[in-house]
């Protein structure tokens, strides 16, 4: 047995829809309804008095699990950023990852932010390059010669050591990081991985 | 139109299609609805003066909302789940604005079409009979039946003092006894739904229902597939003793697509 989904709506029910959800956009090309007491007036002031309110104790302890469970389903695929923090520029790329015996290209996607730049993987979830912009003593490009063919290369300098990237686009990154470090934010300690 | 007219297209939702294309004269005041393709999707909108809907006709009012919400059903039928925009959203310009803002915002959009597609927003609501609960729960704890049969024999002035008491008693156990049931069916229904909401406020529910105790209100975002084993789950919840369930739906996605950042 199971149970079929009516299609009983009331009309308060449409009405509460179309005025109180569905998408509003906030943007200086539209006119909308938010806050503004135009038709909708009459009619959510009407709904407002025949609304009824639950009581929450545990619901909302439930309810609480579940939203920052699926705010975690959402994080997972979206690098960690610190509040306040600001994607300025983000690219795929590449960092030359040397220690010991393995030295490879280590692929992930580059940010730029008004506080970092670093290398995120997705899977598993790891920044692979990571430092705050303070601690860049300078940008450089360069030329690396592969099969036989130049290849661009940014440069950076952290700390005395040199962090090799490549991304499709060497030119529009070094902008962005050189825009980046007009303007640092804060001091920190930076972490770094086992790069260069 | 005169100068001081400004052109405007009033939004009704953003849909998968890539080609344009008209649903005829369905819109507010039997206006000309028609897509505007950007790529793979388009805005549903008609043509008009860039002033916001505004009435005092209450009436009046109410068939403008009802017009918006037949062409979300149309579009539905015809392009899938959909974007449903709220009442009154009306872009300054003309097609080439809502171009703009189409193509400004064409990954974010496109996203959430994707994430509903195939899908479709559900009502569920659990009501239950709250005397019966309420009895449940004297008597299965001994000391409140105990209190209980007390109070039978005492005097009337005493008596009315600890009816209170163990009325107020009784009274928390019920939010305690329902809030564990309802987030016990929460868990159920969200093995079956990919996305769950609790709906803080209900507008209106049906006759039939009133008198209850709405312990219970979810708003689910359903796969197609899924509303079959979604509807089983209710049933057995509706079957318990003292319980019943409201299951409503499909509605196009109202409270599951959010345009941050537009």
């Amino acid at each position: 047995m199971k149970m079929k989904p009516e299609r009983d709506y009331g009309l308060v029910d449409i009405l509460d829809r179309l005025l109180n959800k569905g998408v509003i956009l906030n943007a200086d090309l539209i006119i909308t309804v938010a806050g503004v007491p135009l038709i909708g007036l009459s009619l959510k002031a009407a709904l407002a008095s025949i609304e009824t309110m639950l009581d929450y104790g545990m619901l909302e302890a439930w309810d609480r699990e579940t939203r920052n469970w699926y705010k975690n389903q959402l994080m997972e695929r979206r690098p960690r950023l610190a509040e306040d923090e600001v994607i300025l520029y983000k690219t795929f790329g590449y960092i030359w990852y040397n220690q010991g015996l393995i030295s490879s290209w280590r692929p992930g996607f580059w940010y730029v932010t008004n506080e970092r730049i670093f290398l995120w993987r997705r899977e598993p979830d790891e920044d692979l390059f990571e430092t705050y912009l303070e601690r860049i003593a300078s940008v450089k490009t360069g030329t690396e010669i592969e099969f036989g063919k130049d290849r661009e290369e940014l440069n950076l300098e952290v700390e005395g050591r040199v962090a090799r990237i490549r991304s499709s686009d060497v030119p529009a990154f070094e902008d962005a990081i050189r825009k980046a470090l007009f303007n640092p934010r804060h001091q920190r300690e930076p972490e770094l991985g086992s790069w260069g | 139109m005169n100068e001081a007219m400004k052109e405007g297209r009033y939004i009704y939702s953003v849909v998968s299609s890539a080609v344009e294309s008209e649903l005829g004269d369905v819109g507010i005041g039997e206006s000309r609805v028609y897509l505007v393709p950007c790529g793979e999707i388009a805005a549903v909108v008609h043509s008009c003066v860039a002033e916001p809907y505004v009435t005092k006709d209450e009436e009046k009012a109410k068939e403008w909302v009802l017009e918006h919400s037949y062409v979300i059903d149309l579009a539905t039928d015809r392009f899938g789940t959909l974007i449903p925009f709220s009442f009154g959203v009306i872009f300054i310009g003309d097609d080439d604005s809502v171009r703009f803002w189409l193509e400004e915002n064409y990954d974010l959009l496109k996203e959430e079409l994707e994430k509903v597609r195939g899908r479709s927003e559900y009502t569920v609501q659990i009501f239950c009979d709250e005397d019966l609960i309420k009895e449940k729960i004297v008597t299965s704890d001994p000391e409140l039946l105990k209190l209980r049969d007390e109070i039978e024999k005492m005097p009337k002035g005493t008596a009315y003092i600890y009816q209170k008491k163990l009325g107020l008693k009784v009274k928390e156990e019920l939010i305690k006894e329902t809030n564990r049931l309802a987030g016990e069916f929460g868990v159920y229904i969200e093995e079956l739904v990919d996305e769950v909401k609790i709906e803080k406020k209900v507008s209106w529910i049906p006759d039939k229902y009133k008198g209850m105790m709405m312990i219970a209100a979810f708003l689910c975002l359903v796969s197609d597939g899924n509303v079959d084993a979604l509807g089983n789950l209710l049933d057995g919840i509706d079957k318990r003793e003292g319980f019943s369930v409201r299951f409503s739906g499909p509605w196009a996605p109202f409270s599951f697509v959010q345009l941050k950042g537009t």
